[in-house]
Parts: C-alpha cells; structure tokens; sequence
C-alpha cells in the first residue's frame, strides 16, 4: 500500500525544545534513582516523579486524554498502592529531616526552575493549545468504536487483579515453617 | 534542534534500560516491581512517538490508545505484584524475593 503525505514535523519551537529534554532527562535521572536508592520511601517518590514527568511528556506530544489519564489515574492509583503496601509492612516513620535541609532546598529549586521553564514556554508559544488542539477530541470516540473490544478486556483484567489482590490479601496464610512467619490464618498444616 | 521520533525513542529505550536493571539486579520485590512499571511506560513512550511523529500518525490516537490500554494493564500488574510482596513480606519479614533461601 503507497503512503500518502508527508509524516508529521519533529517538534522545533525552541522553548518547547528545552522543555521536552529537561523533561526526558529528568524522567531517566528520576527513574535511575528510584532504582538504586536504598531507602523504600525515596524510591516511591522518585518513581512516582517519573511517573508525572511522563504525564508532562505526553501532555506535549499526545493528546490531552492521555496526559489526564496518566497524571490522575496511573501515577496516583501507583503511588497509593504501594504507600498502601508500606503502611501494612513496614510501616512509614516520622521522617527525621527538617523542612530546612540542604537537599530539600535543591529539590524545591529544581522544582522551581522546572515551573520556571513551563511558564516561559505557556508565554511563548502556543503550548499546549496549538498541539493538542488538532489532536485532541477524537481519542474517546475511538476507544469506545474501534477499540471497544479491548477496552473491555481491560476492563475484565482490572476487576481480576482487584479480586485477586483481595483474595490474596484476605486469605488466612499457613505458619511458616521456619517460625516468626504470619500471625493470621487457622487452617490445617499441610 | 529539534525533538522528534528518534529522541523519543531513545529515551524510551534508556527507561526500559533502567527498567531491566532494576529487574535484574535488585532483590528487593518493590524495586523489580518499579522496574516493570519503568519497562510498561517505556513502551507506552514509544508506541506515543510512534503514533504523533511516525507512521502511526495516519492512524489518528492508536498510540495513545495502545498506551492506555499498557497503562491500565501496569497498574493491574502493580496491584497483584505488590499483593505478592506482601505475602513474601508477611512470610520472611523481608521483600527480598531470594529471602527463601537464606
């Protein structure tokens, strides 16, 4: 089959630019250091950083859809999910740090400066109207027509991992063999 | 300079990258579950460039429908992997998954 028309023109408008690789680099700088701090509670931080930092992203090149989908439903149900597994595990401690640390001011100027950046690029460009403006309302129309198949699939695999999770969580669990294994659980011993 | 499908791409290719790693190298359940969420967003990054600056642009929101199904399908995975690490948890007081063979 010959195509037809020329593919769609790189992103050049030089604010918006900047703000695309400061966006991509901190994505992988955030992504790297979920990775390999140590501590549980940074690592969910940097990693649900990474997570807005991608809405961000999309928000620029995707449609508008996505970026709210990816900001309000992915990174929060994340983010809540395993603040959730920490507070039945290990619990989460009064943090040690004051508000007036070093490394929470360099954080709070990053942050700064990256909201910095995004004013500049809303005060001189068309950002984000003029990219999502053509491409924005027919994502929903082809998710309900075309794609109407696997939108239920999704849906019958989100309501199997949430009964499965339940089940999981609500099911009494066998002493362990080695001892100081659960509390819960009345069943025989197999 | 510009930013288009070849950047995306490599970044997405960097994040898959992190992704695998902390798959492979960490022990700790809730970091290899990162990891396979950083590996899901990684392909949703890419079927995105490939849906707004590639081919799949003359197939209007296939990409970003593509994404959304992988990040539906990521959370799903995420609440039955963190169910799991709870268990292991519950059982070894730990979240290293080799915790077993100590």
């Amino acid at each position: 089959m010959p195509l037809i028309g020329a593919l769609p023109q790189p992103v050049t408008s030089a604010p918006l630019v900047i703000l695309l690789y400061v966006v991509l680099t901190l994505m992988i700088v955030s992504a790297l250091t979920s990775v390999l701090v140590r501590d549980t509670l940074w690592a969910i931080g940097a990693f649900s950083s990474s997570m807005v930092l991608i809405a961000v992203l999309y928000l620029t090149i995707a449609p508008f859809l996505l970026f709210a989908v990816q900001l309000l439903v992915f990174t929060t149900v994340s983010a809540a999910l395993l603040i959730g597994l920490l507070r039945r595990t290990t619990g989460l401690g009064r943090s040690t740090q004051g508000p007036l640390r070093r490394d929470w001011i360099v954080g709070a100027a990053v942050v700064a400066a990256l909201l910095a950046l995004l004013v500049v690029v809303l005060a001189t460009t068309s950002w984000p109207i003029g990219l999502i403006g053509n491409a924005g309302p027919g994502v929903g129309e082809a998710l309900g027509t075309k794609y109407v198949v696997g939108l239920a699939v999704l849906v019958v695999i989100l309501a199997s991992a949430a009964l499965g999770s339940g089940l999981m969580l609500a099911a009494p669990t066998l002493p362990s063999l080695r001892g100081g294994g659960p509390t819960r659980g009345s069943g025989p011993r197999r | 300079m510009n930013v288009g499908l070849n950047q995306l791409v490599v970044a997405s290719a960097a994040l898959f990258a992190v992704g695998a790693f902390a798959l492979v190298a960490r022990r700790s359940a809730i970091v290899m579950l990162l990891g396979t969420q950083f590996m899901f967003a990684a392909g949703a990054i890419a079927f995105v460039a490939f849906g707004t600056f590639g081919l799949g642009a003359r197939t209007f929101g296939a990409g970003a429908a593509v994404a959304l199904f992988a990040g539906t399908t990521a959370v799903a995975e995420l609440a039955v992997g963190l169910t799991m690490a709870a268990l292991i948890y519950r059982e070894h007081r730990s979240f290293a998954v080799d915790a077993d063979r100590e």
